[in-house]
């Protein structure tokens, strides 16, 4: 093989990997979203409505990375939202009779962890579909909040550090628009160029080879869901900063919106495809439409049916764009 | 539907003196690999005819163009004189041809009496189906063939034996002409087998032509009237079975002479032990196996379908539970027993199916070569994409593999390439014992030659290679030592000097 066709390959498949597949498609969506509205409505340029997009983008982009990672690996994990409200409740109760932010935050990592590690053990050694195991978990997390408390833990700290992680910001940017970017940014050097990275696509490729290759794939599968996991630990104490309170009734639906990005990303849910970059594009498109539905005054239910239109328009035209890359 | 199956046949207008099924000239190719070519099969009413082969020789593919499975590219097929379009298993059946394969196609979840009836229930005067005469009809059906199985049993509880028996109930509640039995004895007892036989003797007696699928030479003898061979998808011979003996029907099956096409670079095996494997048994399948493989050497390990080549490959790299005995690599013994130590002692396994095992289809070819040796190329965790590129890039070279660069999504290559990049993963991980199973499976004729090649040169570096293959050619070519295998157990193991076709035949057979 020449030098020449080397690199250049090489060449398209860096490319590729950045604006390849789902990406490219998603790009101009977003594009073409973007300057509609801001020709129907010049505000949505404005940089307190851009700051305002990213905070809403925050939440679950934090924990669309956890789960980017997950569906690489052929799973999923669809009790994310419930978990969400009950660690908000659980740390905030921690936070309550501690006075300590890091106690609370450790709580709900240790809480949030907890769940990604009990459904990440039913899926590699009870072998259960994790689909199914995962609704178990919601339907478990959403009952077992009420039984913790049958209403909203108040915050009665009223701690700034606590606060801040919600509302504060460091320059014009959000607190959790930082926290967020270094997740983000966390995930992505480890997908794209560190050796789990590599082993949690190899998984989802193929499970049995990577077996045969010596390494043990339920650990790495385990260790997805724990990642998730503890994500879901972070978004939900930021949540619960936003709420002041932890909200038992928080995060209902939020399992979708992050599965819904992380599939509009191009992340096969048949494992071994994806990337971060396209869960990036995703988690902003959804969002860019809520905001759009709210300024331009639309019925806000809308903001549900559009982005479900959005997700099949965007799958259909990847398959229309996989054929026709197919000599 | 109101088949008259106690009675089939009459009325209709048929010509008596033609042969139930006459297949002429048929051809068959698939990408890069002719099945069938010019293969004429003839079967008369009331006869058993077997239909033998290696692995390979065409015999699956002539039973699926029977069964309307696959469209054949050449010939024709008349049933009774006439000729006959069959384009679909649906087209099959109707021209009363029925294929009871090995993998049996009931649906377990109905019962017996459902499944007989599949294809149209009888029904009643208001259109509900008539469960008591479905039932009834079974019964009757069962008792025509002497062998009785409940209609109401579920029937996915039934042991296979008994599934064949619905099956060929169907074929009667069809008014099959043709009844195809493929390999029907690989998952019987002794005791089924001669209860099948006595249905298939009873089906022949109906005046329904049986055809009979098999490998094993002692049933061929004892049930067949006549024998067709096949090998490399050519007609050999149909003979009376009264014509041959054990020799000539091996003869036959086996043909030329095959040596030469695997030229030797390597030198002689080394006397060093790299592989010792003491009374291993497995909850599946193995009893008490035992060998050893010398670094430097290609044990060969041949075995008919079912005898157990390929538990034992997933047995000796850690991959499969063992339940007694020991694998000992390079002087360490492999425990815990799981693919991780494996891989750390130096056994690994190039596995038989490389779809659902081996390739990682989506991801580039680099990626699938580096899989098993990806710690070595990464500092810190990270990967150092350089060095891992020009590593996968010198395999790529040396074993020429055609690939339009190292970021081709790997199934986009040949079967052949495919298998030299995977051979290439564990090369560059570095093993001492490399275990391959059937390696040339799906690989056209022409690199297959190559994959020998491969082959041959791994033992020449040193490695000890542990090949598990159902062709004879291969075996004989490459091997040095001959291990046989017969439902699970080890049943001779001899120097390739030593070995004949017709002594490993014989051990395969048990």
């Amino acid at each position: 093989m020449s030098e020449l066709t080397h690199t250049s390959a090489q060449k398209r498949f860096i490319g590729g990997q950045l604006l390849g597949s789902s990406q490219l498609v998603l790009g101009a969506i977003l594009a073409v979203l973007c300057i509609a509205i801001s020709i129907a409505a010049p505000q949505f340029y404005s940089e307190a409505n851009i700051i305002a997009i990213l905070r809403q983008c925050a939440l679950v982009l934090i924990v669309a990375s956890g789960m980017t990672m997950l569906i690489i690996t052929a799973e999923v994990d669809l009790s994310v939202g419930a978990s969400l409200a009950f660690v908000g409740c659980i740390g905030m109760a921690v936070l309550n009779s501690t006075h300590s932010l890091a106690l609370g935050m450790l709580a709900a990592l240790a809480f949030a962890g907890g769940v990604g590690l009990f459904n990440g053990l039913v899926v590699t050694r009870l072998r259960v579909n994790s689909l199914i195991a995962t609704i178990g978990t919601m339907m478990m997390l959403q009952g077992g909040v009420y039984l913790f408390t049958r209403e909203a833990v108040q915050n009665h700290n009223q701690l700034v550090s606590f606060t801040d992680l919600g509302a504060g910001y460091v320059g014009a940017v959000p607190v959790p628009v930082i926290i967020a970017a270094l997740i983000f940014v966390v995930a992505y050097v480890t997908l794209r160029f560190t050796t789990l990275g590599r082993y949690l696509y190899a998984v989802g490729a193929n499970e049995k080879a990577v077996r045969l290759s010596g390494l043990r794939s339920e650990r790495l599968k385990l260790l997805a869901f724990i990642v998730t996991g503890l994500c879901v630990g972070v978004a939900g104490m930021i949540l619960s900063s936003l709420m002041n309170a932890g909200q038992p009734t928080a995060g209902r639906g939020f399992e979708l919106t992050v599965i819904a990005a992380v599939i509009l990303g191009g992340t096969s849910l048949l494992g071994g495809r994806g990337s971060l970059f396209g869960t990036l594009l995703g988690v902003l498109v959804l969002k860019v439409i809520d905001n759009g539905i709210i300024i331009l005054g639309w019925n806000q239910d809308l903001q549900m049916v559009v982005p479900g239109i959005v997700i099949i328009l965007a799958t259909y035209l990847d398959i229309i764009r996989n054929k026709a890359n197919v000599r | 539907m109101s088949v008259d199956f106690l009675h089939p046949g009459e009325g209709a207008a048929i010509d008596t003196n033609a042969s139930a099924l006459e297949m002429r000239g048929i051809g068959k190719r698939f990408p890069g690999v002719v099945a069938l070519d010019n293969v004429d099969f003839t079967l008369e009413p009331g006869k058993i005819h077997a239909l033998m082969g290696e692995n390979g020789a065409g015999k699956s593919t002539l039973i699926k163009i029977m069964a309307g499975v696959y469209g054949k590219d050449a010939g024709t097929v008349r049933m009774r004189g006439r000729e006959v379009d069959i384009k679909s298993p649906r087209d099959s059946l109707k021209e009363g041809i029925k294929v009871v394969f090995q993998e049996i196609a009931l649906i377990s979840e109905f019962t017996v009496a459902e499944n007989i009836f599949l294809e149209g229930y009888p029904t009643g005067r208001t259109g509900s189906i008539d469960w008591k005469k479905i039932r009834a009809d079974s019964a009757a059906l069962f008792n025509r063939i002497g062998f009785n199985v409940d209609p109401a049993a579920r029937t996915g509880s039934l042991p296979v034996s008994q599934q064949q028996m619905v099956e060929i109930a169907r074929a009667l509640a069809h008014e099959a002409r043709v009844v195809v039995m493929d390999e029907p004895t690989s998952s019987l007892t002794p005791n089924e087998v001669s209860l099948l036989f006595t249905v298939i003797r009873r089906l022949a007696a109906l005046g329904i032509a049986v055809v009979y699928v098999s490998h094993k030479l002692d049933e061929v003898f004892e049930i067949a009237d006549t024998v067709t061979v096949l090998r490399d998808g050519r007609h050999i011979s149909t003979k009376p079975i009264g014509e041959h003996t054990n020799d000539t029907l091996i003869q036959d099956m086996i043909g030329r002479r095959i040596d030469n096409l695997f030229p030797r670079q390597r030198g002689a095996a080394g006397s060093k032990v790299a592989l010792s494997v003491e009374n291993l048994s497995t909850a599946k399948k193995l009893v008490d196996v035992s060998f050893e493989a010398r670094a430097g050497e290609v044990l060969g390990f041949f075995g008919l379908m079912g005898a157990g080549r390929t538990e034992l490959a997933k047995a000796i790299v850690g991959y499969d539970p063992i339940i007694s005995g020991t694998v000992t690599v390079d002087g360490q013994r492999l425990a815990p027993h799981d693919t991780r130590t494996g891989v750390r002692l130096g056994i690994g396994l190039l596995t038989e199916d490389r779809k659902s095992e081996g390739l990682m289809g989506e991801l580039p070819v680099y990626q699938n070569a580096s899989l098993a040796s990806l710690g070595a190329f990464a500092r810190l965790g990270f990967v150092d994409k350089a060095k891992e590129h020009q590593a996968v890039q010198d395999y790529v070279d040396r074993f020429r593999i055609k690939t339009p660069s190292l970021f081709q999504q790997i199934k986009n290559l040949s079967g052949g390439n495919q298998q030299k990049v995977l051979i290439s993963r564990w090369l560059m991980r570095g093993l001492k014992v490399i275990v391959v199973d059937e390696p040339t499976r799906g690989i056209d004729v022409g690199a297959k030659s190559e994959i020998f090649a491969l082959i041959d040169r791994l033992a020449g570096e040193g490695l000890a290679v542990v090949m598990m293959t159902s062709e004879m050619p291969e075996l004989l070519g490459l091997a040095d030592r001959i291990a046989v295998m017969c439902e699970g157990r080890l049943t001779a193991i001899m120097p390739r000097e030593e070995a004949t076709q017709e002594k490993i035949l014989n051990a395969a057979i048990g």
